[in-house]
Parts: C-alpha cells; structure tokens; sequence
C-alpha cells in the first residue's frame, strides 16, 4: 500500500507547480502519516436484484436508487459492500496540528485523503482475489452521480460499520471519523468498462476548488 | 441484589442475540430490539435457551435501545426498555438468572470525533438506566465500546440514578488498542475508578487473541474480568464465523490462568456455544490475581505509569502572567492550548491546570478549558484549583483517569474535597499544611502527609493515588528549609511509599542565576524520592536535569531517551548560527519562519511601536504572499506558513502591549463559525489562522454551531462581519438558516460565507453578502468591510 504524493499535492492545487520544498514537506508529512496509521477496512458482498424501482441488495437490506446504481450493476449479481478509513487516530492527529501548525495541518489532510484512498484501492485488490475469473466495476459511493447520500445510514448499518471500523454516520450524513470512504463494486462475469471516474461523473462537479482553477483530483 | 455474585468464582453470562434473531429469521436492516414488542416469545425463547444452556445472567434486548436509533420507529426508549427488561425478568423467573441491562454504544460519535455532545450523551443513557431500573434488572452492562468517553457517560449515568452493579466491556483489535485508540491500562485504571464492578472485552475479537489482551487487563485492575469474544472473525463474503462451539471453549478455558471469572459470547456464539463452554469450564478454578498497585494518570491514548520521575507542566497558570491573564478573561482557549502544547512538545508527562483569576467563572472554565486540551492533546491533565465545584465540572468532563491539585491537612478540605476524587477515580496531590500553615520541621509534614493518607483511605481512594506535596520555600528567605523539605520527600517516600510531587521554581527566587539554584535542589529532591517535579519544561536545564536523572537512576534503559534528546538538539541549533543568515522580518514572513520572524520582531520592537511594525511591514509581507498565491506561484500550505509566521510578530506585539497594561490592537471582530450539523472544520480554521494574522479580532465558535449562537454572539458583542462555512449539500439549509436568524436582528452584520459546496450563486440565493471561494478572499472581504 502506498500514498500517492502526487495525489495529495493535487488535492493542496499545487500539482506538478509544486516547488521542491513543498514536494518535501508533503514527501514528510506522507512518512510520518503512513508509519503511524494504517487504513482499515471492511467489505461485505451481497446478491444484486435488479427492479424497476432501483437495485435491490437484499442480504443487506438495502435499496438503490437512481440511474447511477442501475447502470453501473447492470451486468452484475453480485455487489460489493466497502467502507474504510483511517480512524480516530487521524482525526486526533489532524487536531493536534491544526493546534500546532495550519500549514503542516492541510498538508497531512491532503495526505489523509490520498492514504485513505490507498486503503480503498488495496481493499479492491483483495475483493478482486477472492473472486478469481470475475470483474469488479469502478467504486461509486453515495453522492456519486444520482447515488443519494441519504444511503449512507443503511449502508454503514449493512456493513456493521461502527462494530468493524468505529465508523459512524452523522446525523447531517457525514461520515465519522473524518477520513473515510464508502462505496459499491459490482461483480461482473466481463469486463466492465470504467464508468465513474472523471469530472463528469462527479457529484462535486459544481463546486471543486481544483476545477475552478482549471485542474482535476485525477480521479 | 449486590455485586457479590460476580466475586466468587466462575460466572458464566450469555452469548449472542442479535445473530441468533438473524438466523431465527429476523429481516437485513430491521431493529433486534423492536421484536421485544413484535414478537415477545421469540425474545423470551431465546433467553430461555441460554439459561437453559448453563448461562447465569441474561442481557436483556436493549443493546441499541435508545432515543438515537429508536428514533422514527414510533417506539419510546421506555418502552422498548421495559419490554426487553421484562421479556428477560420472566424467562429467569425460578432459574436463579439474572437480568442484565444492556446498553451499547449510541451509534453516533462523541465530541470532539463525532458532534454528540459528552451531556447530551450522559442524557441519552440516563434515560436508558432509568428505563431499566424501573422495569426491575438486576444490573446493568455497558458492552461493546470503543471511545472510553462514551463508556464514562454510560457509566456515570447508570450510577448516578439506579443502584444496580455495572459490568462495562470494551472492544479491541489484535494491536491492544480500540478504534479510537484507547489502551488496556488506560480503560481498567479509569472505569475502576469510576466505580465499575466488573470489567472486560468483548466482540471484535475471537477467544484466541483475546488472551494476552486479558492478561494485561487483569494485570491492571482490582476488578473481576470479563471476557465475551466473539465466536471468531467473520468472512465477508459469506458473513459466517469461523469458531465451533468446541473451538470457541477450548480457546476460552485457559484465560482462567489470566485470572478471567466472568465468561460469555458475543458475536456468532448461540446457546450451544454456552452448553459447550458450562461443560468445559466445570470444576476448573480461576488462577490467583496478581495485581501490583502502581501510580497512574491517563488520557485513553496515553496511560502515564508513575513508576520513575514524571513531569508535570506548570505553565497554564495566570499567577503572575499577564499575557495568559489576558486571554483567560478574553475567553482565548487556543492561546491556552497553544502554551499546552508548547509544554507537551517539550517533554512534559502530565500538565497542571489552573485557570482561576479573579473575574474568570472557573466553574464554567475549567470544563471548556479540559475539553479544549484533551481535544488536541494526548497527555493527562492535573486539575489545580481549591474550588470544588470547578474541580467537579472538570473531572466529570475529563476522558480519562486525571490528578486533582490540591487538598491539604485542614478537615474540612479533606471532607469536601476528597469525594469528588473519589467518585471520579482521580489521583489527588495532598499539601503537607493545615489550619496552622506550613510546619517548620520534616517530621510535622510527614504527620500531615499520614493523615492526608489516612483520610484518602477513609474516603475509599487507593493510596497509589495519593501523592504528597511536603512543599518548596524559598532558600534566600528561609534558608535552612530546603534541606527539611528535602528530608521529607525521603520521609514520605521510604514511610509511606508514596509519590512525590514538588514545584521546585519556588526555590530559587531572588536570586541571581535562578536556573542553577532551581536545577541543583531538582536532583537534590529527585534523589530523596521526587517523582513528580512541577516545573516549566520550556527551560531545557530543567528537562536536561530529568533526562541526566533517568539515566543515572537505570530508569532510561540503554540511555536511549537522553542519547536521542541530545543526538536531536545536535542536529537542530535552537538559532541559526551567527552571520549565516541575515533576514529581514518581511523575508522571514515571506517564508514562514515564525521563530526566526518572532525574534526579528522583539529587535524591531525595541526600537518601534506594534502598530506601525503591524501596518508598516507586516501586512504589506502578507500582501504579497497573498498575490503570489492569487496568481498560482504558491499554493496554500506556504500562505498559511507565512500566515504563521505573521502570527509570531502579532504574538510578540501582543505581549508587548499586555506589558505594558495597553489595551491590544485589534482591527475589528469577526465571527466565523462552521454551521451546525457539519464538523468538518478544517477550512474554517483555514480562514481562521489568515484572517487573525491580519490582525483581526476572530471570534471563532467553532463547529457544529447552532444558528441561535451565532445570531446570540453577534448581538451580545455587536459584531459587524460573520462568516459562515459548511462542507456537506445536507448542511447548506442551517447555513441558510443562520443567515435568515442575523437578518432578523436589529443591527444585521455583513455575511460572508464559503466551503466545498457553496457557490457564488448558492450564496446570493441564501441572503449572504459575500462569497469567498476561497480564505485568501476572506482578508479582502474583511478589508473591505472593517478595514
């Protein structure tokens, strides 16, 4: 598992206009982060029903509306139920250098959303190797596309998220702690094509810092 | 009905009931704790089964009934409560079972990771204990928790209305720790002390991992121990368990050796698993406790074993600084927390806290103040006020095991202090005086610190938590005690066995070279016994005394801590070395150097006055990182790093102006807040650290602020800008909701608002007069507004 330091100096704007010194304070940041918290994750993997009112996930009592879920598990039986993230600790360390140094703070939160992301790609990685000759979609999470976030209690509900991760959901729909993701995979007997990513599909798209500045996360 | 039953010998408790109800048929999604009214024979069933199986307490059906996840169901926590209570009371009718309250986590965060409220969730479990107590358990069990605050609620609640014993289980991973990072030591010392019958773990874990995890636990607390584990881990592909109820007994029995009384199953275990585990435990008797009482104070993260010289910080204190008094009645915790952090980043083990001033409510303080640390800061706190009320306010709020500073030999600061300490498991420092002051002679003091002792016991508090101060006087004005105190700490340490605690700095006041004075009687107390020196660890001959100490004591093994404290200070001069660098305050603000840019402004404040340095070079260098980041040449870590560095200057003139009793510069207030629902909050602060650095006067209220807060600060101080962030679609409509609320009042403020989702569009529909896109703008908006 690695972080991505590109990822996180695009998600800072800077991007390839980073100078060396800021390359440097990020490359730290990235080291201290990675040794001292490890993503955790849980997955959880259901039949698909596919209805005329949205996709039905019936093992996990859960419903899926909209036209996102419906294209995207199309072709699939099977669905993949994920969520992980990088825990309290982070979020405590995330406080304690905003106390100490706002610079350095924005710098490990950037850093927060590439390692979490890392721990999704590595959950994906496992998921892909217990279903050898199968294909899994592209991630989408809840805000994704037409996905409502209103999803987000019975999904991490399905997935005994606060049991397994400590993960727990707002009243207001974020997720608690801070640095956390969760998403859907199809399982499909072809491949799939990439759906999901890029500006187009992003329920952001409206409002992202970076595409105000004319740059993309690269997601 | 006592807690005696849990004492002797083995005592076997149920196994699961919401995967048994899962495999009884109940739906994906669905409540277990509604079937106590859907389908009550079911419920009682399952009961029965286990009491049949051998268990002898019954956990009731309310693991997740409270108002939280009960709401929208139509059902009352009463209700759902009473009913599982009642549902558990009769299938133990004639059995000899008892029934158990079960009360598990809310399913929301506490602050500061969550936005539940530490009272909003004592609320919620008090409802929960009543509820229970009402419909007739027996006791009470608080299970499967991760966040040692949410446990201290539960906890708190359930004693502080019903009488029934408590048995409280937490969940751990492989690593010994929970998710949110809470340790075994730090869990047994602080629910012990609290008043917990019986302690242990549960779920998250299957038996054969459990073990050296049980041990340590038995190893650090006086209590029964509980273990409840799983019946292994779960395959997410197909949800089942990998334990039989064979495996799941043979891996449970050898925890007796541990010294583990108190056993059950948790996830994936059913009645079969109980029958199986009766039989193998039968005629097996529990290994003897060992448990060696040893000092401790802890945060969850950090447990701080008194077992070698300890040091508490002395610096959040007002006496005899202006600065700190000043923003004790400004109400200006970040400067609080920043001396905090300031001591911790020293070396500091524990930090002493005393925010009583004259003009300051330290009853409403010192609890904001303890949340404001142990929010940012992972090392325990000591409590130092005389006022009990502040104490209890700050105790009851603290996540952890804290120390109390101070009682002392008078009765009746014994009787009204101690049983605070003791209903909160606190440590308490006890002062070697009483009504006829502090005694001239070692023998005197010792006399005092027997009776503090004896009276500590009286009150039920365990004399490792007992730590005696036998008192520093000044050596130029009574010269001949320092060497009674000195043979007093050695007195209460070889007699008494117990800790020391000293402020030394007293020591050496009126005298040239104070530091000399101050760091010899340090090793000289240390020798005699000292474990617990009060000192400011910002002077590092104090620290380099302690770190020399430990090394010569065998307690820094292999010399590791003091080759690194020095190998660290070698590698980074504390200034830069003469003639190397020459910068000129703009060029250190330029590139954020902020110790260099706080000296560079004590040189320039010598000659000058703050308010030109402020306007004349200062902000001009702002201005011009600001513009370099507008066009794209630096990004926003070296904003706020210069912002940072600016930061340093106005730190310096502030203190400046505090010496010299001036009122501080202050360009206008703002108020910024993050609106309420939403706790992401780093961009707010974001906007916070520029804006301050330009001189304003930031009110920040925080996050997850309601709109009556903002509209209710705005008024009471009449401020004239506000700006509002929310990061979340679902919490645009309370940012709406603020703006409407200012607009009602009779002087509406200037709105700005800003975050991930808003856009300039979004915000002229809201009302808001502003949009920033991003913190930089923020200053132009200010600037416009305030000037």
């Amino acid at each position: 598992m690695e972080l991505n330091v590109n990822e996180a100096l695009r998600y800072l704007g800077a991007g390839e206009g980073a100078d060396a010194a800021l390359r440097e304070r990020v490359e730290g940041q990235a080291a201290r982060l990675t040794a001292l918290v490890r993503p955790r994750y849980w997955y959880r993997v259901t039949p698909v029903t596919h209805g005329a009112q949205g996709i039905l996930l019936a093992e996990a009592g859960l419903f899926l509306t909209g036209r996102t879920a419906a294209l995207m598990l199309e072709e699939c039986g099977q669905a993949v139920l994920l969520a992980c993230t990088l825990g309290a600790q982070f979020d405590a360390l995330l406080r304690t250098e905003q106390a100490r140094d706002m610079a350095q703070a924005v710098i490990l939160d950037a850093c927060g959303s590439a390692w979490v992301e890392a721990g999704c790609d590595r959950a994906e990685e496992e998921i892909a190797g217990r279903f050898p000759g199968k294909y899994l979609t592209d991630r989408f999470s809840p805000g994704y596309g037409d996905l409502p976030l209103t999803v987000q209690p019975e999904l991490c509900r399905a997935l005994d998220a606060q049991r397994r991760l400590g993960l727990c959901v707002t009243p207001s729909l974020l997720l608690t702690p801070g640095k956390s993701v969760t998403a859907v995979l199809g399982i499909a007997d072809r491949p799939q094509r990439r759906r999901v990513r890029g500006c187009a599909c992003c329920s952001m798209k409206q409002t992202c810092t970076l595409r105000k500045r004319g740059m993309t996360c690269g997601i | 009905m006592g807690s005696d039953f849990l004492k002797n010998g083995i005592v076997l408790l149920d196994g699961a009931t919401g995967t048994v109800f899962q495999q009884k048929g109940l739906p994906p999604g669905g409540r277990p704790e509604l079937l106590n009214l859907s389908d009550p024979e079911l419920v009682r069933s399952v009961h029965r089964e286990y009491l049949e199986a051998g268990s002898q307490v019954v956990y009731a059906n309310t693991f997740g009934a409270n108002r939280l996840k009960l709401a929208h169901t139509g059902r009352s926590v009463e209700e759902v409560v009473g009913a599982g209570v009642r549902l558990a009371r009769e299938a133990c009718a004639g059995t000899g079972g008892r029934t158990a309250l079960d009360m598990g986590p809310l399913g929301e965060l506490l602050e500061p990771m969550g936005s539940l409220r530490f009272e909003q969730a004592y609320e919620i479990f008090r409802e929960v204990a009543v509820a229970g107590a009402a419909a007739g358990a027996d006791l009470a069990v608080i299970e499967t928790m991760t966040d040692l605050y949410e446990a201290k609620a539960a906890l708190l609640a359930v004693k502080e209305h019903t009488a029934l014993p408590v048995l409280v289980t937490m969940t751990f991973d492989t690593g010994g720790r929970t998710f949110t990072g809470c340790t075994i030591p730090s869990m047994a010392r602080t629910l012990e002390g609290l008043g917990a019958d019986a302690i242990g773990l549960n779920c998250s874990l299957g038996p054969d991992q459990l073990g050296r995890l049980l041990s340590e636990l038995c190893r650090n607390t006086r209590l029964p121990v509980i273990a409840k584990p799983n019946a292994g881990l779960p395959d997410p592909v197909d949800g089942r368990y990998d334990l039989g109820p064979e495996a799941f007994a043979a891996a449970l029995v050898p925890l007796l050796d541990t010294g583990v009384t108190i056993f059950g199953g948790c996830c994936g275990t059913s009645p079969a698993y109980i029958r199986v585990l009766k039989e193998a435990l039968a005629g097996k008797v529990p290994a003897p406790r060992r448990y060696a009482p040893v000092s401790m104070v802890c945060t969850p993260t950090v447990p701080v074993r008194i077992d070698g010289v300890r040091v508490i910080g002395e610096r959040i204190n007002p006496t005899g600084k202006k600065r700190f008094q000043q923003a004790l009645l400004e109400e200006d915790l970040d400067y609080i927390l920043d001396v905090g952090l300031q001591e911790a980043d020293a070396g500091a083990d524990i930090l002493d806290v005393n925010v009583g001033y004259p003009g300051v409510d330290e009853v409403a303080m010192m609890p904001r103040v303890v949340k404001a640390l142990q929010a940012a800061l992972p090392i325990p706190l000591q409590l130092d006020s005389s006022n009990p009320a502040a104490l209890e306010a700050g105790l009851r709020v603290y996540n952890g095991k804290a120390a109390v500073n101070s009682v002392n030999g008078k009765p009746e600061v014994l009787e009204e202090i101690l049983p605070v300490v003791k209903k909160y498991g606190a440590a308490v420092v006890g002062l070697a005086l009483d009504e006829e002051g502090i005694p001239q002679t070692a023998e005197e003091r010792f006399t005092i610190a027997a009776r503090i002792l004896e009276a500590a016991r009286a009150h039920g508090i365990p004399e490792e938590d007992v730590w005696i101060d036998c008192l520093t006087l000044t050596v130029s004005a009574q010269q001949a005690q320092a060497g009674e105190t000195l043979r007093a700490v050695s007195m209460v340490r070889e007699k008494l066995g117990l800790q020391n605690v000293l402020g030394v700095s007293n020591i050496s006041f009126g005298l040239p070279n104070r530091g000399l004075i101050t760091q010899n009687f340090l090793v000289q107390a240390m020798a005699m016994g000292l474990t617990l020196p009060i000192l400011n660890p910002n002077q590092s001959e104090m620290m380099d005394a302690v770190a020399a100490f430990r090394v010569l004591s065998g307690e820094d093994g292999e010399c590791r801590d003091y080759i690194s404290r020095f190998a660290a200070q070698k590698a980074a001069p504390a200034t830069a070395p003469a003639g190397e660098l020459r910068l000129t305050l703009d060029e250190a603000i330029a590139r954020g150097l902020r110790s260099e840019a706080g000296r560079l402004a004590r040189a320039a404040l010598e000659q000058g006055d703050g308010l030109s340095l402020v306007e004349g070079t200062l902000i001009p260098a702002l201005d011009r990182v600001g513009a370099d980041y507008e066009r794209g040449v630096l990004f926003l870590p070296q904003l706020l790093s210069a912002a940072q560095a600016a930061q340093a200057v106005f730190e310096e003139v502030r203190s400046a102006l505090a010496r010299q009793g001036s009122a501080p510069v202050k360009k206008g207030r703002i108020v910024v807040a993050t609106v309420q629902g939403d706790i992401h909050d780093i961009g707010k602060n974001i906007v916070k650290t520029l804006l301050e650095n330009y001189g304003y006067d930031v009110i920040d209220l925080g996050r997850d602020v309601p709109p009556e807060t903002v509209a209710g600060t705005v008024r009471e101080k009449d401020v004239r800008l506000v700006g509002l962030s929310a990061l979340m679609t679902t919490t645009l409509p309370s940012m709406e909701a603020t703006i409407r609320l200012l607009h009602t009042l009779p002087r509406p403020p200037v709105i700005f608002v800003g975050g991930a989702v808003v856009t300039a569009d979004y915000a002229a529909r809201m009302g808001a007069d502003y949009y920033a896109k991003d913190a930089r703008q923020s200053v132009e908006i200010a600037r416009s507004i305030l000037g």
